[in-house]
């Protein structure tokens, strides 16, 4: 199978910067401790008017730390716009794999990586520091696993939506931005997003971005029913077909205007 | 001087060339510092302060550390990538000039894209200052030491980013430091020091003293705590470590002219 | 103008680990070997020579450049640049030496031609009239003036080239340092480069070290060679004593069905035989033996499956030899 092979040596090909990687996660652990002192200060006192105490806030920014690193920093634009500018798309689009999992099987590897190296060392400091929550339920296991894997679909179709816009635009340094704003922003990096202001509240909970980060780590805290896996599989399968679509639509401009 | 207009000038004009790239990349950079910003207002409205600060307060310091990094962002950019010399090998096109290498990449290049960013910063200072509601004085007072704060920050960063670049010498790579030295602390900088437990403390204060440039000062002129002396350390704890970055900048020179990239 | 007095440069090399428990030993070890890059090297030379430096790749022909522009310090030894150790005076060194990098340009990649040059005006503090005059003259030299507003990046490699030899000229250095000039340059760009070269030695009166791989640029340039090998001075003369020495030969190789005891032919010209795996190699003079004749010859002492001939690159050559 050509995508597990991919999957394999973009794997592979991260493990040569791992001893880089690990200075890295100890700053993203100070990113996360930065992020619980505030919530823990903000809560100080006032853990009454909140539906969250300062150890929830705390699991709930350790676990955030840990799922960005598979569903939040993703390669931008998946790197198709490289292949437009250079114009080794055509050539990828004609190959007999199919371009989109030719692309994301390569994403998938180096996330099983992150996950390994990245997620896995950076939620043992947590973990080691200020305390890891481990779900009470077994079937929270299951669902946990069903819903990180949705989170990482639905990002991973995110940025590949990014990527193949390219075809049309060339230049998608904005539109990562503005993906990678909303997913971290309305996708609860920081502020879980029933905490958000009243219109942005009611909306957030029905955007992708909140599939990718915020519902995964609920799941993984126990504070979410297990239903919210329904609105990732919306979000997953939909995202997935439209950039089947998006494919096609690539394919076909490229035939006829020879990129 | 005139060495210096011209290179920028340069600088300007080339990058004038991708003019859409610019300014798309200058709007988006700071519309991600402002949801940054927005988020935390979103959290101090719903729960009023963070440990005895106030959305404004916060705004200050938020404020002068982001106009602090981006504009070493602006004028460092050679510094802050200067990885590429190593990896690539082009340092030794720095060592044959009749001026120092780090004035050539001080010269070299600006990313005015980040100017953004610094507008950002100064939009959340401007903001945060008509919200405090400051008596004259203590108006007067904070204004005007505000340049003096934001160019002690410039130079804390600055210096961090050159002992990072140094690291170079040695490791080739140091983007997964910059992380650690630079985005982490600057991060952690937007917020009041108070809220961190003592080790993290520790580090901010000693090894990178980015307390020292808007907390320290601030924590005086807000009458938080304090005496005068916390806005003559600013400037002191900038000045030292640039001099100590600027020593280890040299000491890696030396390295490259006895080893070679 | 130039001195180098038994210069020595080595490099420590440590050893690196595989796998993910030895990349993080490696980074403990202090294991490691010295590579004398540079080993005991001395010459001189005086003003208005023109001298080509060559050998193999990693003969240490760079880090001998390096070395005398200040870039790398020798680890023991002395050098001279116009009087000034580089090691010492970087900065005055760099003042009296105009420097090409043929792999890599030092012009200001987006900018057009004229504001590199604007920039090393400034940089090196030329007056404005001797700079009218530096232009007006390299105008007509390279003619440059038909490219001077192109940005950088939109240059052919032999108009860039032509740009970076009148950049390195911008402050009138007395000596000059060439690292491949007419590397991957079409044959029209290399000769009128050689013909401004040619030029700049002579008229100018400017002590130009040269290092390349085409030994036309040797043969139409240089008044002396030296040849350097594993970091050692192998010959230091002219181009006739060169000649003398390794012939400048061509180059057969044959490979043979079966491989023919060839230890007792002896055949006037030929300079050199060897077997390299299933190859002869034959090193031989074209002007006392003839390419026919010799494939005449190496017919006979077997049946060749294949022959190739190669004009003489002086890299391979100097490998060879020595």
């Amino acid at each position: 199978m050509v995508y597990w092979i991919l999957l394999q040596k973009s794997f592979m090909r991260n493990m040569q910067y791992k001893v880089a990687h690990l200075i890295n996660n100890a700053a993203s652990a100070i990113f996360g401790f930065v992020f619980i002192a505030i919530w823990v200060g903000v809560l100080q006192g006032k853990e009454n008017e909140s539906p969250y105490s300062a150890l929830d806030m705390t699991y709930y920014i350790s676990a955030v730390q840990c799922i960005l690193w598979v569903s939040g920093f993703l390669t931008a634009g998946l790197n198709i716009q490289n292949g437009v500018r250079n114009g080794a798309i055509s050539l990828e689009l004609v190959r007999p794999t199919n371009f989109f999992l030719y692309v994301t099987s390569q994403e998938a590897g180096r996330l099983l990586y992150n996950f390994f190296f990245r997620s896995v060392p950076i939620g043992l400091v947590f973990a080691l520091t200020v305390g890891f929550y481990l779900p009470q339920h077994p079937a929270t296991y299951i669902y946990i696993c069903i819903s990180i894997f949705l989170a990482v679909i639905i990002s991973v179709n995110l940025h590949y939506l990014v990527g193949i816009s390219a075809c049309w635009t060339t230049e998608i340094a904005w539109a990562h931005f503005v993906n990678f704003t909303l997913l971290v922003g309305l996708g609860g990096q920081l502020v879980p997003i029933d905490l958000l202001p009243s219109p942005l509240s009611a909306l957030t909970p029905y955007l992708p971005f909140a599939g990718a980060i915020y519902y995964p780590v609920m799941v993984f805290l126990e504070k979410a029913s297990n239903e919210v896996i329904f609105i990732q599989l919306f979000w997953a399968v939909g995202l997935t077909l439209i950039n089947m679509w998006l494919t096609e639509k690539a394919r076909h401009k490229l035939e006829i205007q020879g990129g | 001087m005139s060495l210096y207009l011209k290179l920028i000038s340069g600088s300007l004009r080339s990058r004038m060339q991708y003019k859409m790239n610019f300014l798309v990349s200058s709007i988006s950079y700071g519309l991600i510092m402002a949801v940054d910003f927005v988020l935390l207002a979103a959290i101090l409205q719903r729960f009023n302060d963070v440990k005895g600060w106030n959305l404004y307060e916060v705004g200050l310091l938020y404020g002068i550390s982001s106009v602090a990094i981006t504009l070493y962002r602006v004028f460092g950019v050679e510094i802050h990538n200067f990885e590429r010399y190593m990896v690539e090998g082009d340092f030794d096109s720095l060592l044959i000039r009749p001026v120092s290498p780090l004035s050539l990449l001080l010269t070299k290049n600006l990313d005015l894209s980040r100017i953004g960013g610094t507008i950002q910063g100064i939009l959340i200072l401007a903001i945060s200052i008509f919200g405090l509601n400051l008596k004259n004085f203590e108006l007067f007072l904070l204004v005007l030491y505000l340049p003096i704060s934001i160019i002690s920050g410039v130079a804390i960063c600055f210096s961090l980013g050159l002992l990072t670049a140094t690291i170079a010498f040695w490791t080739q790579r140091i983007k997964d430091f910059q992380t650690f030295t630079l985005y982490a602390p600057f991060n952690a900088a937007n917020y009041p020091m108070n809220i961190y437990p003592s080790w993290l403390k520790l580090i901010f204060f000693t090894v990178i003293p980015v307390g020292f440039m808007n907390y320290t000062p601030i924590l005086f002129l807000l009458d938080k705590g304090g005496s005068l002396w916390n806005l003559a350390l600013p400037p002191a704890v900038a000045t030292i470590f640039l001099f100590l970055a600027l020593r280890f900048w040299q000491f890696g020179i030396r390295h490259y002219h006895s080893t070679g990239s | 103008m130039i001195v180098a007095d038994q210069l020595n440069k080595h490099f420590k090399i440590y050893e690196t680990k595989k796998g993910f428990i030895g990349s993080f030993a490696s980074l403990l070890s202090t294991k490691h070997h010295i590579v004398k890059a540079v080993n005991d090297i001395s010459f001189t030379i005086e003003k208005g020579e023109f001298v080509g430096y060559i050998g193999p790749n990693g003969a240490g022909k760079s880090t001998t450049i390096k070395m005398l522009s200040g870039i790398l310090h020798p680890t023991n030894g002395r050098i001279e640049v116009g009087g000034i150790s580089p090691q010492k005076r970087r900065k005055e060194v760099a003042k009296k030496i105009g420097i090409v990098f043929g792999q890599r340009t030092q012009l200001w990649w987006d900018l057009p031609l004229r504001d590199s040059f604007d920039i090393l005006k400034e940089m090196y503090k030329v007056p404005d009239a001797k700079y009218q005059r530096f232009l007006k003259l390299y105008d007509d030299m390279l003619q440059i003036g038909k490219f001077m507003d192109t940005p950088v990046r939109k240059l052919s490699l032999g108009q860039r080239m032509r740009g970076d030899l009148a950049a390195a000229m911008i402050h009138d250095p007395d000596i000059l340092f060439l690292d491949e000039p007419t590397i991957g340059l079409d044959v029209n760009a290399k000769t009128s480069i050689r013909a401004f070269l040619k030029e700049l030695n002579t008229n100018e009166k400017k002590t130009i070290l040269l290092t390349t791989h085409d030994m036309d640029d040797i043969e139409q340039l240089c008044s002396r060679v030296i040849v350097i090998n594993h970091g050692q001075i192998v010959l230091d003369g002219t181009l006739e004593e060169l000649r003398k020495n390794i012939g400048l030969p061509s180059l057969m190789e044959i490979q043979y069905r079966e491989k023919p005891d060839v230890s007792e032919v002896k055949l006037t010209g030929i300079e050199k035989m060897k077997w390299e795996d299933e190859k002869l190699v034959i090193l031989y003079d074209r002007s006392v033996l003839s390419s026919p004749s010799l494939l005449q010859n190496v017919t006979q002492w077997g049946e060749p499956l294949d022959i190739q001939m190669k004009e003489p690159d002086i890299e391979e050559v100097i490998q060879k030899i020595y």
